[in-house]
């Protein structure tokens, strides 16, 4: 499989550690950060490709964060990860241009498929551009 | 609109072609339709009776498809027209409504250090503030809207798998609908290839025709959401609710914006124009059929694959 850069925003530290654990052992160039701010320093230091994204975080939430990323960086695709499931802010999420929008929990490869596909969309837009 | 043609089989019907000849080409003329009078004279000497009432069946509906055609693109053009105004105006209208909102954060920063002589008067302040910054969300919510409505999002075409999609937003739905007892029912054609389409724009669409689903029964239902075929290279994809239903006289605005049955406040109308023009945008067509009191189905049918079309809108 391609590598590419992920970048996991979640609050919950033990999701989290657990998820940037697996995606490193398979193989991909993972960055675990706990909320939307720290998310978006982050972005500014380095790009990322896709980044999964905790709809539900104390301090600036998951929607707020979703559009800020992708008016600074459209290219960047992002993945809603949530535990509880709201589709007023599912429908919200995919108008600001999510790439998709997953109940937690979530079986890894099901993950790994979505953030493929994600990662997928972004270099056929960058060949566009 | 056309008449059926005294054309019996056996022998005496060469008397009633020149009549029915005069006719057809009358009519032809009439219905402002006159290419079709050669293709049907040239035709109508060349073929037996049979022939001449499928070639008559066949211009009609010809005909008939042309109609709507034409009525389908006149309103997509007044839509665009519409469409186009209306974001022009949601842009303006964004940029006051940014400094009224970030005026009114600034207010309420300052008023953590005021001193009022009466502490209601300081509370009755903050709720004011409160007030005008959710009206000013609301706001930003339809202008939000509108320019998503007229934006020229070029679909990013991959390979979907449908059914996967569908369950995805099944599930993202049903959890809420279980708590209004309304049940989802899947029934998903196994055997469907995968769909080149744009899947962040085909997930919005359908999330909102589910909800607009379960917002129509107020105790309890069924969602029926189906994938299937429709012809050798497109597959449709129907949700049918058990909801109160569209009164025929709306059936035909559903999909103009601006158009809800809801209480103000509640809708922005735009959820279905939205959707329809996501569908248009993704080569595809979305119907509905509604009976009163029995429920809604919402159908959409998809091209297995994806070529970029011409007309805009």
């Amino acid at each position: 499989m391609e590598k590419f850069k992920v970048l996991v925003v979640d609050d919950e530290d033990d999701f989290r550690e657990t998820i940037v654990k697996r995606l490193r052992g398979r193989h991909l160039d993972t960055t675990g950060v706990a909320s939307g701010e720290e998310a978006l320093k982050a972005m500014e230091q380095e790009s990322f490709d896709v980044v999964v994204l905790d709809v539900r975080m104390p301090g600036m939430d998951g929607i707020e964060a979703l559009k800020e990323m992708k008016k600074r960086w459209p290219l960047t695709e992002v993945i809603m990860l949530t535990g509880h499931a709201s589709v007023e802010s599912g429908i919200q999420g995919m108008q600001l241009g999510a790439f998709d929008y997953v109940m937690k929990p979530v079986p890894l490869d099901e993950l790994l498929d979505k953030m493929r596909q994600a990662y997928e969309r972004k270099r056929i837009q960058e060949g566009k551009f | 609109m056309w008449p059926s043609l005294p054309l019996g089989a056996g022998r005496g019907w060469l008397p009633w072609l020149a009549p029915t000849l005069t006719l057809l080409a009358g009519l032809c003329l009439w219905e402002g339709g006159y290419r079709f009078f050669s293709v049907a004279a040239v035709a109508l000497s060349a073929l037996g009776c049979a022939g001449v009432r499928a070639l008559c069946v066949r211009l009609a509906q010809a005909e008939n498809a042309r109609q709507l055609l034409d009525e389908r693109l006149l309103t997509t053009q007044k839509l665009a027209a519409l469409g186009e105004l209306a974001a022009g105006i949601s842009h303006e209208i964004n940029n006051p409504l940014a400094i009224i909102r970030q005026e009114a954060e600034w207010l309420r920063e300052l008023l953590s250090g005021a001193r009022f002589q009466d502490p209601a008067q300081l509370l009755e302040f903050r709720e004011s503030l409160q007030e005008i910054i959710l009206a000013v969300e609301r706001a930003r919510e339809v202008t939000g809207k509108v320019l998503e409505l007229a934006r020229e999002r070029q679909p990013v075409i991959q390979k979907l798998d449908l059914n996967r999609l569908l369950e995805d937003m099944a599930r993202l739905v049903e959890h809420e609908a279980r708590r209004k007892n309304i049940r989802m029912e899947r029934r998903f054609a196994p055997d469907l290839p995968p769909v080149e389409s744009d899947g962040p724009l085909l997930r919005q669409a359908v999330l909102n025709l589910l909800t607009n689903a379960y917002q129509a029964m107020e105790d309890g239902g069924t969602i029926t959401l189906t994938s299937s075929w429709a012809g050798p290279d497109h597959v449709k994809i129907a949700i049918r609710d058990t909801g109160v239903g569209i009164p025929p006289e709306m059936l035909d605005k559903i999909f103009l914006p601006f158009f809800t049955t809801k209480p103000p406040g509640t809708g922005t109308g735009l959820g279905l124009a939205i959707t329809q023009t996501i569908i248009h945008r993704l080569g595809g067509t979305i119907s509905v059929a509604s009976q009163p009191k029995h429920g809604t189905t919402f159908t959409i049918v998809l091209p297995l694959s994806w070529e970029p079309q011409e007309q805009k809108g």
